[in-house]
């Protein structure tokens, strides 16, 4: 037997194997081709019109608006081993069987239930993670029966998107961007996915630069329609009186471009005076407490906030080229930003934090480009032959909208903050150009 | 002269090459007649393999009791992927004269176990679990992320199948790509592979959904291949390379 000791012992190496049992060595996990969760959405169970085609419609609705997150890719009915419906009575019921939607892929699982009366449509759902077996979001939503079911729709799935990442989907955002396929420069507003385009202006001057208020009921733009001068406006939904914003200023200084600061009281603005070059100010909505934050022979133009309202990115010409500055939101500590590229413009910050989203000029045509504050990282967003231009962030900074000529036209596209699944918004006639992403609703 | 003289000595040598070549045919004759009349009983010895595996295996029901993995004589295509120094490996089954000869040692024992029974009595004796596949005997390295602990070949082949199976698990939507986040995760892994309770966050990131998806994609990945060792090993989940 001791031979057969020594002889194990010998063939196992167990003295090399013993040493190391006292501290075992971590496993390092990096992320693999996986993006998207699996979803299956049963259609929602209504007792008033069971087999009413809208019920079919408004489960593809809420997958589409899933899809457009990129968190989630869909599996198709067919493929369902329990059924297509969900089962009625919703809200009494605490048990599925999970290995039935597990063996098929899924990691998520949404089901829900219709409740109409004469006035009001209440919309009960639950989502279930299906790994674990347990259910992770319950919600009811009761309201008026003349919101449009897609509305709806969307807001479930921005919810099932938030649930899984802990930002909301953006499903049930809008895009203000420029058009001139009416044959003037306008305002136009769409939904996020590309969707219900209509006209925002119709003054058949030129009009630019859109910019979302924070309650995303007003837009502000530069127009031209007065005295064919660029001044500052407002289109409005609500309670907000749409026209000219800030007259205070008179008519003598250009109003170049407004954006607005992330609490929607100060507007920081390029302005200039007549024959000289733009600087760039902060104003109260009111047009009071002008502000002048640059004062220089130097052009300066495209500010942006950072999310707390404490600073600014702007670009300047003051060291030769156009390049990326910050500053402090009363145009203290000036510093560069942006070291490479001969040709940095529109810079844009995205709402967490993180990154600044800016244009570079590459051998005539220009690429989008993300630089974090600290100037550390600097990386390609989206590259291509022809121009990509004026990117604006997400609210959930996720993804980005730009412009692009790369198939002729300008037309505008969405992607995601790592570059992926990029998507084009509009197509046909005209030039689109200048997007501005609409805040979450509210 | 000297080509007369040699042809008299060519002849002399001839005549003794052919009475050589006679005696050397005469023996060769009988050597053949010998082999022939020997043939039955020398085929006993020429392929005894068959006749003695069949001696000393385990019945069918011992063999099925032993662990399957530890009875696999070769190793499986995973570990061949795995680039290791040349060393000496695990000797393959010996052949059965070999295990005859153990029968003769230990006659009793050699009647119901094989060579691999016996090695994992020695490692139950020793305390070593016994390990889910058989590697080459090698010196211990280090992995990137591993703190500089030295780590078996066997270690080392497992850690490679289950980060593949763990990678494929996990889902990682875009929004946490680009990000330096980090989450360790401490799971109870039984010596079957299956994922025992919830894995225990050690070290969050920050992002409680990130951190969420990381258990998530544990729990999806159960059950694990079989770890050398069952008991608590620590994950670590980096949301880009550049940890």
């Amino acid at each position: 037997m001791i031979q057969l000791a020594a002889l194990g012992a010998a063939v196992l190496g167990v003295g090399a194997a013993r040493a190391q049992t006292g501290e075992r060595v971590p496993v390092l996990v990096t992320p693999g081709a996986e993006r998207a969760y699996r979803i299956a959405v049963q259609r929602f169970f209504d007792a008033v019109a069971p087999d009413d085609p809208s019920i079919a419609s408004f489960r593809v609705a809420i997958l589409e608006a899933l899809e457009y997150s990129s968190a989630f890719s869909r599996i198709e009915e067919d493929a369902y081993l329990e059924d297509s419906l969900t089962s009625p009575p919703f809200e009494e019921s605490d048990t599925i069987v999970c290995s039935n939607w597990g063996q098929i892929g899924t990691d998520v699982l949404l089901q829900g239930e219709i409740v109409r009366d004469a006035a009001q449509i209440g919309v009960a759902f639950r989502v279930w993670d299906i790994t674990r077996c347990r259910d992770l979001l319950r919600r009811r939503y009761t309201q008026s029966s003349d919101v449009k079911p897609i509305e709806v729709a969307r807001r479930i799935a921005d919810d099932v998107v938030e649930a899984f990442l802990g930002v909301r989907g953006v499903s049930s955002t809008e895009i203000a961007f420029v058009s001139d396929r009416s044959g003037s420069k306008e305002i136009f507003v769409m939904d996020a996915d590309g969707s219900r385009q209509r006209a925002a202006t119709a003054n058949r001057s030129i009009n630019a630069f859109p910019d979302w208020s924070p309650a995303g009921d007003a837009i502000l733009y530069t127009s031209y329609r007065y005295e064919n001068r660029p001044y500052l406006f407002l289109s409005s939904r609500g309670q907000i009186e749409p026209g000219r914003l800030l007259p205070q200023l008179g008519d003598d200084r250009s109003q170049l471009r407004g954006v607005f600061d992330p609490a929607g009281e100060r507007i920081a603005l390029v302005m200039s005076e007549p024959g000289g070059a733009s600087d760039i100010y902060t104003v109260l909505r009111n047009g009071h407490r002008l502000r002048r934050l640059t004062n220089s022979s130097a052009i300066e133009v495209s500010p942006t906030w950072s999310p707390d309202g404490e600073r600014l990115a702007f670009v300047s010409d003051r060291s030769g080229t156009p390049q990326i500055f910050l500053a402090d939101a009363d145009g203290g500590n000036p510093s560069r930003l942006t070291f490479t590229g001969d040709y940095n413009t529109h810079p844009v910050w995205s709402p967490d934090g993180m990154w600044i989203a800016y244009e570079t000029r590459v051998d005539g045509q220009f690429d989008i480009w993300l630089i974090d504050p600290d100037g550390n990282v600097n990386v390609p967003l989206v590259t291509h032959p022809r121009s990509d231009e004026a990117p604006s962030w997400a609210p959930n900074s996720r993804k980005l909208v730009f412009s692009s000529t790369r198939r002729g036209n300008a037309d505008i596209y969405v992607v995601d903050r790592d570059g992926s699944n990029l998507r084009r918004l509009t197509q046909g006639s005209g030039n689109n150009t200048s997007p501005a992403w609409g805040p979450l609703p509210r | 002269m000297t080509s007369g003289f040699a042809a008299e000595q060519g002849g002399d040598r001839r005549r003794e090459f052919r009475r050589m070549l006679i005696a050397s045919g005469i023996g060769h004759g009988v050597l053949l007649m010998g082999l022939l009349v020997s043939v039955p009983g020398s085929r006993s010895f020429v392929s005894p393999s068959v006749i003695h595996v069949d001696l000393i295996a385990p019945p069918a029901a011992s063999r099925a009791a032993r662990p399957a993995a530890v009875a696999k004589p070769a190793p499986k295509p995973v570990q061949k992927q795995v680039v290791l120094p040349e060393k000496p490996s695990l000797p393959k089954p010996k052949p059965a004269a070999a295990k005859r000869e153990e029968v003769v040692i230990e006659p009793k024992v050699a009647e119901d176990k094989s060579l691999d029974d016996l090695l994992a009595e020695f490692r139950a004796e020793q305390g070593e679990p016994a390990p889910s596949e058989k590697v080459a005997a090698q010196p211990p390295v280090t992995v990137p992320g591993g703190a500089g602990i030295p780590v078996s070949a066997e270690v080392l082949a497992w850690i490679h199948r289950v980060k593949l199976r763990v990678t494929g698990a996990w889902i990682v939507p875009a929004g946490f790509r680009r990000q330096s986040l980090r989450t360790e995760v401490v799971v109870s892994i039984d010596a079957s592979g299956i994922v025992r309770g919830a894995p225990r966050i050690v070290r969050r990131s920050g992002n409680p959904w990130y951190d969420e998806g990381v258990v998530r994609g544990i729990e999806k990945a159960s059950p694990l291949p079989a770890p050398p060792e069952p008991g608590e090993w620590t994950f670590i989940f980096a949301s880009d390379e550049s940890y």
